[in-house]
């Protein structure tokens, strides 16, 4: 059967519901709760609390500057901004995490001794706020979730955290939208979705009518995609596939309107050198793009020449001006005739970061 | 009958050296104790300066002259040949009479109960005397809120608004001072009940902060904050000099009203913008995990910037960016329209990072004093633990003042 845009036949294919005990079996993990969305079930007192933070402040202090210094990874004051999050995020009543944030403050609402309840154990503090000193475990890994955009999205080890940089993708696909009303009401496709952050990102800006086919080959980003996409009552907009790339959209060949993406880009030599947050806990699965970094953007080139409809867009990632330039020319040249009205897009640091563009 | 509470008022003023206490208003010169002290002469003296102060905000002397012109001209035998006119005339005198009518009741109120408590005073009638401290006390209350009222009439004196505070010259002690002075408004808008966000914060190397911004939510902030647009000056030993002397440091204050949906809001093009990422370094993308996501918004035509790095997603910094950008653009506005309407140019002179304001000694002598009206405390302690109150409604009355001048 070839998926049409109707909605009875997403509804039909589209994944099981996360909660339910009915997990398709293609499902490696089950996603882990983040921090801020679980019971607030631990009393502990207002000094307790206290000691932990002063305790995980010292150990900020201790990093100073050293890790900047050696792999340009976060310094004192991001920790110390990290440690308040982490503590919004593991209290029942955020509003009162001020109150630890300006000790100085006469008014604070929490006294010595009343009791504070928390969404994890205090052990679990400790425990987590040494894995991300002494371990450099990612942050988003330790609180279980990543801000993006305007969403709170879910993620854990083996799927990769959603990038500041890659929220630019979901605007370029508003403007693209909102030049061209047909864009919003088709087909699209998020591949290498992860934890499916753009594919929620554009299905909002999409029209009733538009659908959003998201793919990751890491049956461990499957299930957190799908864990996200149940949390923001998408399950009828998306549907979360696995697969490597455009194989499990055999079925929709030429009736995409639009591909976005996010493919690994790095060049393997680049790995061993990356920052201890990224290179020590992140899938290199989602991050290692074979000798040029370029392995799968090419594809997704060829890949995207046959899947689109004529007029259809497409926006990549790369890995900067080097690989931006390269797949222009590439499409230019070596494919010439597929796609039309290509354009480098800079990120806000000013690195030249996406290619667009239309299949002609 | 106004001069009448002049003079009663003027005989608050010798009360007031006697008793001494250290609250001199700036404006009058009479003590005026808190209501609990359940001091009669406080009640009266603090309900005859609300008086003052609404008489002021309604331009007591211009009103009068308007009203006896208007008299005047209701009692020609013509004025009904041009019905138009006529009725506009008698509206206007209506409604000015009324205004003024309220403020005589006021004040009559006032001196009966001075006359009965002295009364009851004089008797020795216990129960009557405490009787008229309740009344007293109960119409302080209310014209206190008048008073409030009176002060607070600003077009944008409702709105919710963003305090930022800049250290001055300095080095690290003056971005402790900056620090300090951000610490004040957090605990005066705490107290108020007004919700506290930092939108933007960047330390300072050793202590302190270079620079702040937070938003202030909830009734009447931009009116009180406004009060503290200006620089503010500290002298003391600093504690980061270790020979211990004395350093005189500055801190600039801004505040910038959010206006409402109600208003006009400048029109911000798109193309106009230079959007950058903060402290961005190296490859970024996949290369790196920050959680650092700071977004500064250069608005190019006018040079205006806005940071904000409190948010914990970018497309949420921009957004919070973009609101502060928005401000400040609205404000701008609104100062070079101020300037075309010479009529509101008064209440908008200040705006920007104006002159040194408010002066903060804690060496060799202890005292905070407003450059402004005089108003002075000899605890910066609690005027630095947020208890701003005082500085705010003498600056706000005088505010009035220079109103008076206005065509």
């Amino acid at each position: 059967m070839k998926l049409g845009l109707s909605r009875a036949c997403l509804y039909s294919s589209c994944c099981a519901s996360i909660s339910s005990s009915s997990m398709p079996s293609l499902t490696a993990i089950k996603p882990k709760i983040p921090i801020f969305l679980r019971q607030p079930t631990y009393s502990v007192t207002s000094s307790d609390l206290q000691k932990w933070h002063g305790w995980a402040k010292n150990l900020v202090s201790s990093v100073g500057s050293s890790f900047v210094e050696s792999d340009n990874g976060p310094d004192s004051t991001l920790l110390c901004r990290e440690l308040n999050w982490l503590l919004e995020d593991s209290l029942e009543n955020r509003s009162s995490s001020s109150c630890f944030s300006f000790p100085a403050c006469k008014y604070d609402t929490v006294d010595e001794i009343e009791n504070v309840m928390l969404r994890i154990s205090l052990d679990d503090l400790y425990q987590l706020w040494k894995q991300r000193i002494e371990d450099r475990r990612p942050f988003q890994y330790i609180v279980g979730c990543e801000h993006w955009r305007d969403l709170v999205l879910s993620v854990q080890e083996g799927v990769l955290i959603p990038r500041p940089e890659t929220e630019l993708i979901v605007d370029l696909v508003s403007d693209a939208v909102s030049n061209n009303e047909e864009l919003g009401q088709g087909l699209w496709a998020d591949l290498g979705t992860g934890s499916g952050a753009v594919a929620i990102g554009i299905s909002k800006i999409l029209r009733f009518y538009g659908r959003v086919i998201a793919t990751d080959l890491s049956p461990d980003a499957v299930s957190v995609a799908m864990f996200n996409v149940q949390r923001y009552g998408l399950q009828h907009v998306i549907e979360v596939r696995r697969g490597s790339w455009f194989e499990p959209l055999k079925d929709v060949e030429g009736q995409l309107v639009g591909i976005v993406s996010n493919p690994p880009y790095i060049p393997s030599d680049n790995i061993s050198g990356l920052q201890a947050e990224v290179g020590r806990h992140e899938p290199r699965l989602a991050l290692d793009g074979g000798a040029s970094g370029m392995d799968y953007l090419l594809h997704l080139c060829n890949g995207a020449a046959a899947m689109l409809k004529p007029g259809g867009f497409f926006a990549f990632e790369t890995n900067g001006e080097k690989q931006c330039k390269f797949l222009v020319d590439y499409m230019q040249n070596e494919i010439a005739g597929s796609f039309c009205n290509l354009n480098i897009v800079s990120d806000f640091a000013g690195i030249q970061r996406f290619v667009t563009g239309f299949r002609q | 009958m106004s001069s009448l509470i002049f003079k009663s008022v003027s005989k608050y003023h010798s009360f007031a050296h006697l008793s001494g206490k250290d609250k001199v208003l700036a404006s009058g010169n009479w003590t005026i104790l808190d209501e609990s002290e359940s001091d009669w002469k406080s009640h009266a003296a603090a309900i005859a300066q609300s008086i003052q102060v609404i008489k002021r905000r309604l331009q007591w002397k211009k009103l009068l002259v308007r009203l006896d012109l208007l008299s005047v001209q209701l009692n020609k035998p013509d004025l009904w040949d041009d019905p138009v006119h006529a009725g506009n005339i008698s509206r206007e005198h209506g409604s000015l009479m009324a205004k003024m009518k309220k403020v005589k009741a006021l004040e009559q109120e006032l001196l009966e109960n001075i006359d009965m408590i002295k009364l009851a005073r004089e008797e020795d009638d216990i129960e009557l005397e405490s009787e008229m401290l309740k009344a007293l006390l109960q119409m302080r209350i209310n014209s206190n809120e008048k008073e409030q009222e009176a002060l607070l009439s600003g077009e944008h004196d409702s709105c919710p608004c963003y305090i930022e505070v800049q250290a001055g010259a300095g080095g690290t002690e003056s971005m402790d001072w900056a620090k300090m002075i951000m610490q004040m408004y957090k605990s005066w808008a705490q107290r108020h009940g007004y919700r506290v966000t930092v939108v933007d914060e960047m330390p300072g190397e050793i202590a302190g902060i270079k620079r702040a911004t937070i938003k202030v939510d909830g009734e009447y902030a931009f009116g009180y904050a406004k009060a503290e647009v200006g620089v503010h000056r500290l002298v003391r030993i600093s504690p980061f000099d270790s020979g211990k002397r004395r350093h005189t440091s500055f801190a600039a204050v801004a505040v910038t009203p959010i206006l409402g949906d109600g208003f006009t809001h400048v029109q911000i093009n798109e193309s106009d913008l230079r959007i950058e990422r903060f402290r961005a370094g190296g490859a970024g993308g996949q290369h790196v995990n920050t959680t650092e996501s700071a977004v500064r918004i250069v608005h190019i035509p006018t040079g205006i910037t806005a940071t904000c790095q409190n948010e914990r997603s970018q497309h949420m910094n921009k957004d919070s960016a973009m609101a502060v950008l928005q401000s400040r653009l609205d404000q701008c506005e609104m100062a070079r329209q101020a300037q075309i309407n010479a009529q509101h140019t008064q209440s908008l002179t200040d705006i920007g990072w104006g002159n040194q304001i408010r002066s903060y000694v804690l060496h060799p002598y202890r005292m905070v004093k407003d450059l402004r009206t005089n108003y002075e405390v000899t605890n910066p302690d609690s005027v630095l633990e947020g208890e701003i109150d005082g500085f705010i409604l003498s600056y706000l009355s005088t505010l009035l003042d220079k109103g008076e001048d206005c065509p």
